[in-house]
């Protein structure tokens, strides 16, 4: 496959290393492997290594370092969070909230809970693409142990209002641990997680140019654990036992702490790409931005922006997109059957073949101007392909 | 601990790992001429499956041939039980051709065989031996029964001699070199020994069925090519990377082999554009018919293979086929023409290729399906729709868009 030629645009899935955290892993994946539980100086030095990296990320985010527990990446914190926190407060109660549009790895882990006697249930979606707060409001309980709700959407681009997620939860479920999935949100917006309201935040090295395995579990009150998935050697204070991954940690911290440092010039340079995408989107026919209605308030990602095509399924679009050297992504293939289909774009209320017409532009800080005007003409192109292939229905 | 074993002299002090593999080969081809030529095609499919889990020497013998692995035996064991042609399977001792080796060895056999029956309170057992060398001193029956009373002792009461219904045989094979002891006859393959009856091409989908019947196939004694039609760029490359994942894992049968895969979306784009849109699937596979007939004729292959099963789905009623099949004049083969859904579902579990079929990845995309897809064609409708087409060229630039991909084929 040809790089040079390809314009990548699916950041949403994985993004390139930046230099600098090549930099910084390189000494960890040569002379530099000690285990960081060995007693000799050269495991020392790898442990310090992981001290150096948890403070950086707690500095970047205002936490403190004990609250950042390293994982094999999002989905991993995504479950210690759902399912240790559940574990956890099990004695308090039994009842569980997830956000209909969830990814996957929080879902699935909420419906687990279900073989361990808890009741699990989503929380609806409203009709414009955000949270139904009435719907919220009603299932919240005295018992409500966990309640999951993601800050930004990974699949249309959505940005949650979790203050008010977080203050419902507050008034109405008192003991509950609000787990909030930060995968998608951070290096694109600039966070306050004490401010949010969250007690525990997942986020993904790989989705801010780090390496891929790596991943945390920060939580706002360290104080407060969830039970361990992973039993062994008690690291990560006992909650994630196993050796860690230094490069991986070190690679993840300064990942970090350049996402954070210019996220505030990386959001405005995201909304420009959108905003030009969005423009040179209304002169290919048939074709939809995929936002929130004005009138809800709500605002999307300037990372991510869902497009509905016309003609054929997405999926037909990515496979000609991607002849042109344009790479994207679809939340829901082609010939998914009706219950493999995203429960997200369904939560919105799409029907099934709308969900199959849904494709996913994804940026990032290394994403550029010429980017979208590339994908611009090979939308335009592809259209013209579609159209002339689909003369007779 | 036994008191009448103390009292003797302790088993012998042989691996856990037999030492050989005796596989038995059916008669019924052995007849005239070819039977050399079978027996080397066999000797050789041996080497090649057995090489990646250990050099092996082989010994050819009436009937059977004898394998003797440098290591690991029992997978070694295993891996023959899944080559075409042989009836059964058995891991088994040598020993010199003296009684007391062969008692010692027959001790040592059954101490290993009797763990399968870690329950059972008594096992119905019975001596078998076999004289290849008639110059041996002891007559079979004679020595079936002083081995018999021999190593029963170190059983106690658990076993009992039943000559007509035996849970255990101990056999015993006095050849001219040395003898075999073996108390295990596993199952073989069957069927007869991949290449013996030449080339065969499959037209291979992501589906459950088209492996199946490349299986069959091989199971008959050909060795079996791979044809795919792609439809990118309306499909990713993942389909591709299915379809290759089945080709390997089905020739885990029968050893290397290759996968033609052709570009196929032009040839759909044309029928859809042109032909009337209830005839488009049988269409499709009219061309897909022709343009494997030209890759067979490249790949010296003497059929086609398909996995069609009568009226499983539209294009597959008598007169669907027939109007498919008249495309072409070399033989279709359709293996599993006569089987339920059911039936071909268990036998790809067994061979390995069900989970891999079932993955969810489009083989055609659904721009291309037509509505109403045509129950029983008429072969004349399909000839008038054709003229709409540059058949000819469109077979051709198929073909000349042909990646060929080789399969490994080894351990699936």
């Amino acid at each position: 496959m040809n790089l040079v030629d390809t314009v990548y645009l699916d950041h949403a899935a994985t993004t390139p290393l930046l230099d600098v955290v090549r930099a910084a892993m390189e000494p960890f994946l040569d002379e530099r492997f000690g285990n960081p539980s060995s007693r000799h100086t050269l495991g020392v030095r790898a442990a310090e290594a992981i001290d150096a990296a948890r403070e950086t990320i707690a500095r970047a985010l205002f936490v403190r370092p004990e609250g950042v527990v390293f994982t094999s990446g999002g989905t991993e914190a995504n479950n210690l969070a759902v399912l240790g926190f559940a574990r956890a407060k099990r004695r308090q109660g039994a009842h569980v909230l997830y956000g209909a549009t969830e990814h996957s790895s929080v879902r699935a882990a909420a419906l687990a809970l279900v073989d361990e006697g808890f009741e699990v249930e989503a929380i609806p979606a409203a009709p414009d693409g955000g949270i139904d707060f009435e719907a919220l409001a009603s299932k919240l309980r005295e018992d409500t142990v966990l309640v999951a709700q993601m800050l930004v959407n990974n699949e249309f681009g959505t940005i949650y209002p979790l203050r008010r997620v977080a203050t419902l939860v507050r008034e109405r479920a008192p003991r509950a641990h609000l787990h909030v999935d930060a995968v998608q949100g951070i290096g694109k917006l600039d966070l306050d997680l004490e401010a949010l309201g969250g007690g525990s935040y997942a986020i993904s090295a790989h989705k801010i140019h780090g390496p891929k395995g790596t991943g945390a579990l920060v939580l706002t009150d360290p104080a407060k654990k969830p039970r361990p998935l992973v039993f062994g050697g008690n690291q990560e204070n006992g909650l994630r036992s196993g050796t860690e991954n230094v490069a991986g940690i070190v690679g993840f911290a300064s990942a970090v702490e350049a996402a954070v440092r210019d996220v505030t010039a990386t959001h405005a340079h995201l909304a420009a790409l959108r905003a030009r995408l969005a423009e040179g989107l209304r002169g290919i026919e048939g074709t939809e931005l995929l936002d929130p209605a004005p009138a809800s308030g709500l605002v999307p990602s300037p990372a991510i922006a869902a497009v509905r095509l016309p003609g054929a399924p997405a999926e037909v679009w990515l496979h000609h997109l991607a002849q042109h050297g344009v790479l994207t992504s679809v939340g829901s293939a082609c010939q998914a059957r009706n219950n493999a289909l995203s429960p997200a774009l369904l939560a919105l209320g799409l029907a099934a073949d709308e969900a199959r017409s849904v494709l996913r532009i994804s940026f990032s800080r290394t994403s550029s101007a010429a980017d979208v005007e590339a994908a611009l003409a090979a939308l335009a192109r592809v259209a013209g392909e579609l159209r002339v292939a689909g003369a007779r229905p | 601990m036994n008191p009448s074993s103390t009292e003797r002299e302790p088993a012998a002090e042989l691996s856990e790992e037999p030492e050989l593999i005796v596989a038995r080969y059916g008669e019924l081809w052995l007849k005239g001429k070819n039977r050399r030529n079978f027996e080397q095609i066999l000797a050789r499919n041996v080497l090649r499956a057995v090489r990646e889990i250990s050099p092996a020497r082989l010994q050819r013998a009436h009937g059977q041939l004898a394998i003797y692995p440098e290591r690991r035996t029992r997978e070694v064991s295993r891996r023959v039980q899944d080559i075409f042609g042989f009836t059964s399977v058995s891991p088994a001792w040598s020993s010199p051709k003296d009684f007391d080796a062969i008692a010692r060895i027959a001790r040592h056999v059954l101490g290993q065989a009797m763990r399968r029956y870690p329950l059972e309170p008594t096992v119905a057992f019975r001596v078998r031996t076999q004289r290849a060398d008639k110059t041996f001193p002891v007559i079979s029956t004679e020595l079936d029964r002083r081995i018999a009373d021999h190593v029963m002792p170190d059983f106690e009461e658990r076993l009992h001699v039943d000559l007509n219904e035996p849970e255990l045989t101990l056999s015993i094979h006095i050849r001219p070199e040395n003898a075999y002891v073996y108390a295990e006859r596993l199952k073989g393959a069957g069927g007869l020994p991949v290449g013996t009856l030449g080339n065969a091409l499959c037209l291979l989908s992501g589906g459950i069925d088209s492996p199946v019947a490349a299986w069959l196939t091989m199971k008959r004694g050909c060795n079996v090519s791979f044809v795919s039609f792609h439809s990118e760029p309306y499909i990713g490359e993942g389909s591709k990377r299915k379809i290759k994942q089945l080709a390997h894992a089905v020739s885990h049968f029968q050893g290397p082999s290759r996968l033609y895969s052709v570009p196929f979306a032009r040839c759909q784009e044309e029928i859809r554009d042109r032909c009337r849109p209830g005839y488009r699937t049988v269409l499709y596979r009219r061309m897909m018919q022709r343009i494997a007939q030209r890759i067979a004729r490249r790949a010296k292959a003497g059929a086609l293979i398909t996995g069609d099963s009568l009226g499983q789905v539209a294009s597959q009623t008598l007169e669907n086929l027939t109007c498919i099949g008249a495309a072409v004049t070399i033989p279709v083969l359709r293996p599993l023409i006569c089987f339920d859904k059911e039936e071909t579902i268990a036998l790809a579990r067994r061979i390995g290729t069900f989970d891999l079929s079932i993955r969810p990845e489009p083989d055609c995309c659904t721009v291309f399906q037509p509505t109403k897809p045509v129950i029983r064609g008429s072969l004349a409708v399909c000839e008038e729709e054709e003229t709409n087409l540059d058949v000819e060229a469109l077979v051709d630039a198929a073909v000349a868009g042909v990646e060929i991909i080789r399969i490994r084929g080894a351990r699936g």
